[in-house]
């Protein structure tokens, strides 16, 4: 048991790469495909049972304010360390993880034929980059589990993926490679402007963050927003920030189920989860003077998202704009740099991988039944498939943001905070209620576009004759589609637990970003 | 007086020449047996084998004895740059030996001496790392063109091949004839030959126009060499024609010679002297020709690479871009503001190129694989849809391909780390300029890298295929790559800290 707490993250990181050695051996010796699923979700649910230790027993955080760190020389030549560890920020990512990699497997359990071994293979590796993104304090290490996520994902979208698979899984590869090889340039010069502020060069989060913190290091204007803007881009592609987002909608409707969960629900994470880890404590000044921009985007973001959305004729890529939209907000509420916005920001992340991945998933069920996405195939489902339509409202309110469901607490938060924020006073006063505003008729778009299809699919009558016959739901997507719906109400009725245990961690980030190099503390926000 | 001394008591220092010997000896050694019991073709490989292997404990004995004696009057240098990239060398050779037995056995050509060649390549390819003269670094490099001419053109019957041999033969002789040239212009301006006294000549020369005029023909020379742009267009050609264990050990071996010989002439024998303006000048005039080279390569060769259908093509023009690549890690180099940083960006660059030569040899040993007899699939199309019939060798040859585009836990990874490293610590903005575009670069190639892993995997095949059957030799080479792909992108520690331990310049060296 101590050998498990003491090396928790590792392990989590490690165990997913040696089921993928276990697959391949088994592959080797028995040439059968029809335990491979067994094992792989063996492995799942196994990490996933670990990573429960996180909430355990966390022990004390260390000096840095990490649990379950750990610090392992790798290449001394340019001091670069294998540096773990989570704090509030990075906790409830790793376990959201962990919680959807069984249920995208399950997922698969009749869909994928062709190539099974490869096909889990990829997804297991793929759960070892996510994870090792999330707890990374190493800024090589970092990037380097940042790209390697890149490779499987790749692997899933251009093998199982649709029609058009070739050229999303190209354009998602080299939209997000452009990105982090810029941001590999800017931590490269950390490296050096580290060594010669201090005379030792260091990749290592912790250590460069402390000396940013002690004033002995400062960037130039030029130097400082060429670096914040190398890691802001980088992670911006990932999130996507309006205008990066084109990679999206094409990878998500060629991916196959299991990789539209896991790249809706986790992949993106990496991007918003990258801006506050790092950007925001790196580059503080740089991230108040830019956030207008950011926010700015964020907002186009969301209008457009929702406006693309609505006119979409296929259910995949509708939800593909959504998250478009859905990730505005999260940049919204982060770069309004008050506690609400960003709480809700980090909620928000939850929200969106819970909301938005159970919505994947049930547009794989029908998909795997009529082998079509175009709502005009479909009408009246409500008839035929009446679990079915119940749960895919309930997702789909969350996803607007009903109040009692997940996603309503998130984007309430998000827009407190902004209309409390003083960030945009810089440009003008009162712009933070015009923000706000116009954020939130995101919100009623999104319940357009939303219940505009949902009416398509679900209700009148039955136009189409092919889906007279079509099943409900089997007990084993109910079992597969039940935890989530669980979370939307959990998460929207009783959000404390989640909101306690990011606090600390996003406090820090704003009281960070929001010090001046001198240690003047800027105002946030405007006096109750 | 002196000089009399010197003439009957020659610095003669075999030993100092010891690894380079054993190579010249195992090359004749094969060339003997061949023509005594000729077709013995496992006989000769074993002999070369042997004798790189010999080279290599010689080479690592010196590296580790660490005394060292001035050798040949100063004309043989003794430092990390020649020991790094002579390792580098016997890698390249052995490898090329292992690969080779495919070919060897599936084609009806003169194996001895194919083998001899290969070894006499490597004695001119360790010359040129060694050599701290420029007649040195010469010798060396006619000894290594001449038996890459005779390789190239090694498929006889062939007519790509003889105009491979060709088109390599002449416009590398013409490349040569600048070099000299331009060696020539330096002596006339320095008065001397041995880089040790370039060095010092520099910040006050005879003819100062001389000097830069030499200078640029000089690197007229070694662009062509090493394959830069716009010295670079015979690369495609030639090595689409040459047997493809050739095309894999010219775009390692020779390219990595190349980058040792022009590395010790520009960075060691053209130095930034402080305080005077004559080599400060000449300094500031390399580094921003190179740095439009290193832009121009990496770019062009990149663009280029998106248009070809054939793989050999595609990987000519990579290798244009890694030379660019490798052209960051020597202007970081030159950049250097103290010894111990050059002397950490000249390991950085020969790490970088026993990174490019592991990866792209073992993406040669599959290609040499499946294209058979006379190099007939080499096109993309004939890729398509082999990754779930051979899958092995699919993700071998994915794994490459992902390594040359640098992707973390991979060779390519860290060589490139570690050559854009000295680039940004010199602070300079046109380096800064250069960094960035060779991160845009490797954007770019990720495009026709992943090419070749989409037409595999992505795809389904139409047409028949069945797997070659593979020879053990060949066998040990993959796995060696493979083994040495991860190795170097995982616990590269051990040998960048080997790599740029032997701190000494060769100016300590030297009288």
């Amino acid at each position: 048991m101590d050998f498990i707490t003491e090396n928790l993250l590792t392990i989590l990181v490690l165990l997913p790469v040696f089921g993928a050695l276990a697959l391949l051996g088994h592959q080797m010796f028995w040439k059968q495909e029809a335990q491979l699923k067994w094992v792989t979700l063996l492995f799942t649910i196994v990490n996933f049972l670990i990573s429960l230790f996180l909430l355990a027993d966390k022990g004390a955080a260390s000096a840095s304010g990490f649990f379950f760190e750990k610090n392992i020389p790798w290449i001394k030549a340019i001091n670069t360390n294998y540096h773990v560890g989570v704090d509030g920020l990075s906790l409830w990512l790793v376990i959201l993880t962990t919680f959807i990699m069984p249920i995208a497997v399950i997922s698969t359990w009749h869909a994928v034929e062709k190539r099974a071994t490869a096909f889990y293979i990829f997804l297991l590796l793929l759960e070892s980059a996510m994870i090792g993104v999330f707890v990374s304090l190493d800024l090589l290490v970092f990037y380097l589990f940042f790209e390697a996520s890149l490779i499987p994902m790749f692997f899933l979208i251009g093998i199982w993926g649709g029609e058009n698979r070739i050229y999303a899984a190209v354009k998602f590869f080299i939209f997000t490679a452009l990105g982090s090889l810029l941001m590999l340039a800017a931590i490269i010069s950390l490296y050096y402007l580290h060594a010669e502020a201090t005379g030792v060069g260091t990749f290592d989060f912790v250590t460069l963050l402390n000396t940013l913190k002690l004033g002995n290091l400062v960037f130039s204007t030029t130097a400082g927003a060429l670096l914040f803007f190398a890691f802001a881009l980088a992670f911006s592609i990932k999130v996507p920030l309006f205008p990066f987002h084109t990679w999206l909608p094409d990878a998500h409707t060629e991916a196959p189920t299991a990789g539209s969960v896991i790249l809706a629900a986790v992949l993106l994470k990496m991007g918003t989860y990258g801006i506050m880890r790092f950007c925001f404590t790196l580059f503080p000044d740089q991230s108040r003077e830019f956030a207008p921009l950011f926010i700015i985007l964020a907002i186009i973001g969301i209008i457009y998202g929702a406006l693309v959305a609505m006119v979409q004729p296929d259910v995949k890529r509708l939800v593909a704009y959504s998250s478009v939209a859905h990730m505005g907000f999260v940049i919204l509420g982060m770069f309004s740099f008050t506690e609400w916005g960003m709480q809700g920001a980090v909620y928000q992340m939850l929200n969106h991988g819970v909301s938005t991945g159970a919505l994947f998933l049930l547009v794989g069920f029908i998909y795997e039944r009529r082998h079509t996405r175009q709502i005009s195939d479909f009408g009246g489902l409500a008839n035929v498939m009446p679990i079915y339509a119940t749960i895919f409202v309930i997702t789909a309110m969350s996803s607007v943001g009903l109040p009692f469901l997940n996603g309503f607490v998130g984007e309430f938060l998000i827009m407190l905070g902004m209309w409390k924020s003083t960030v945009l006073s810089t440009v003008s006063t009162n712009w933070n209620y015009v923000a706000t505003m116009l954020a939130g008729t995101g919100v009623i778009f999104a319940a357009v576009y939303l219940l505009w299809m949902i009416q398509r699919v679900f209700f009148g009558k039955v136009t189409n004759d092919k889906n007279r016959s079509l099943k409900d739901l089997s007990y084993r997507e109910i079992g597969l589609i039940a935890p989530l719906v669980f979370l939307m109400v959990f998460m929207g009725v009783y959000p404390r637990p989640f909101l306690d245990a990011t606090e600390k961690a996003v406090v820090e980030i704003q009281k960070r970003v929001m010090h001046r190099a001198g240690g003047e503390v800027v105002k946030t926000e405007e006096e109750h | 007086m002196i000089l009399f001394a010197e003439l009957v008591n020659p610095n003669v220092n075999i030993s100092s020449i010891a690894p380079e010997l054993m190579v010249a000896i195992a090359g004749i050694a094969a060339m003997v047996y061949d023509s005594f019991f000729p077709n013995q073709r496992r006989v000769t490989g074993v002999i070369s084998l042997m004798g790189l292997a010999f080279s290599a404990i010689l080479l690592g004995m010196m590296w580790t004895d660490g005394h060292h004696a001035s050798a040949f009057n100063g004309m043989i240098a003794h430092d990390n740059l020649r020991m790094a990239f002579s390792f580098v060398f016997l890698f390249v050779t052995a490898m090329t030996i292992l690969i080779s037995t495919v070919w060897v056995d599936n084609e009806n050509v003169p194996v001895g001496e194919y083998h001899s060649l290969l070894m006499f390549a490597t004695f001119g390819m360790m010359l040129m790392a060694s050599g701290n003269d420029l007649v040195v670094l010469f010798l060396g490099l006619e000894t290594l063109s001449i038996a890459t001419y005779v390789m190239a053109g090694f498929r006889k019957s062939d007519l790509k091949s003889n105009e491979s041999a060709m088109k390599y033969f002449i416009l590398g002789s013409f490349a040569s004839a600048f070099l000299l040239y331009g060696m020539a212009l330096i002596y006339g301006a320095t008065g001397s030959t041995n880089i040790t006294e370039i060095a010092a000549k520099v910040a006050d020369p005879n003819f100062p126009a001389l000097l830069l005029i030499g200078a640029a023909t000089l690197i007229i020379g070694f662009g062509f060499k090493v394959a830069t742009v716009p010295f670079h267009i015979w690369t495609p050609d030639v090595y689409e024609g040459a047997p493809s264990p050739v095309t894999g050990f010219m775009a390692a071996g020779p390219k990595a010679a190349a980058f040792a010989s022009f590395i010790r002439v520009f960075v060691l024998g053209f130095p930034l002297i402080a305080g005077v303006q004559a080599s400060g000048y000449l300094h500031e005039t390399w580094i921003t020709v190179l740095s439009i080279m290193a832009i121009l390569s990496m770019t062009v060769g990149n663009v280029a690479a998106i248009m070809q259908n054939n793989i050999k093509r595609m990987l000519a023009y990579s290798s244009i871009a890694h030379a660019g690549y490798a052209l960051v890690g020597f202007l970081g180099a030159g950049a250097a503001s103290n010894p111990v940083e050059r002397d950490a960006a000249i390991a950085s660059v020969a790490f970088y190129m026993l990174t490019y030569a592991i990866t792209n040899l073992g993406a040669f040993a599959i290609i040499t694989l499946l294209g058979q007899k006379n190099d007939r699939r080499t096109e993309f199309d004939d890729y398509n849809g082999i990754g779930f019939k051979s899958p092995m060798l699919s993700f071998t040859l994915s794994l490459f391909m992902l390594s040359l585009l640098g992707i973390p836990l991979t060779a390519g990874f860290m060589g490139k780390v570690l050559v854009f490293r000295p680039a940004l610590e010199a602070q300079n903005a046109l380096l800064t300029v250069v960094v960035v575009a060779a991160v845009i670069n490797t954007a770019i190639s990720a495009y026709y890298y992943l090419r070749l892993v989409v037409v595999m995997f992505f795809k389904e095949r139409t047409t028949q295929w069945l797997e070659p059957k593979m020879p053990v030799g060949l066998a040990a080479a993959l796995l060696i790559a493979v083994i040495g792909v991860f190795y170097f992108g995982i616990f590269s520690d051990s040998v960048i800290e080997k790599f740029s331990r032997s701190t000494r310049t060769v100016g300590a060296v030297q009288k």
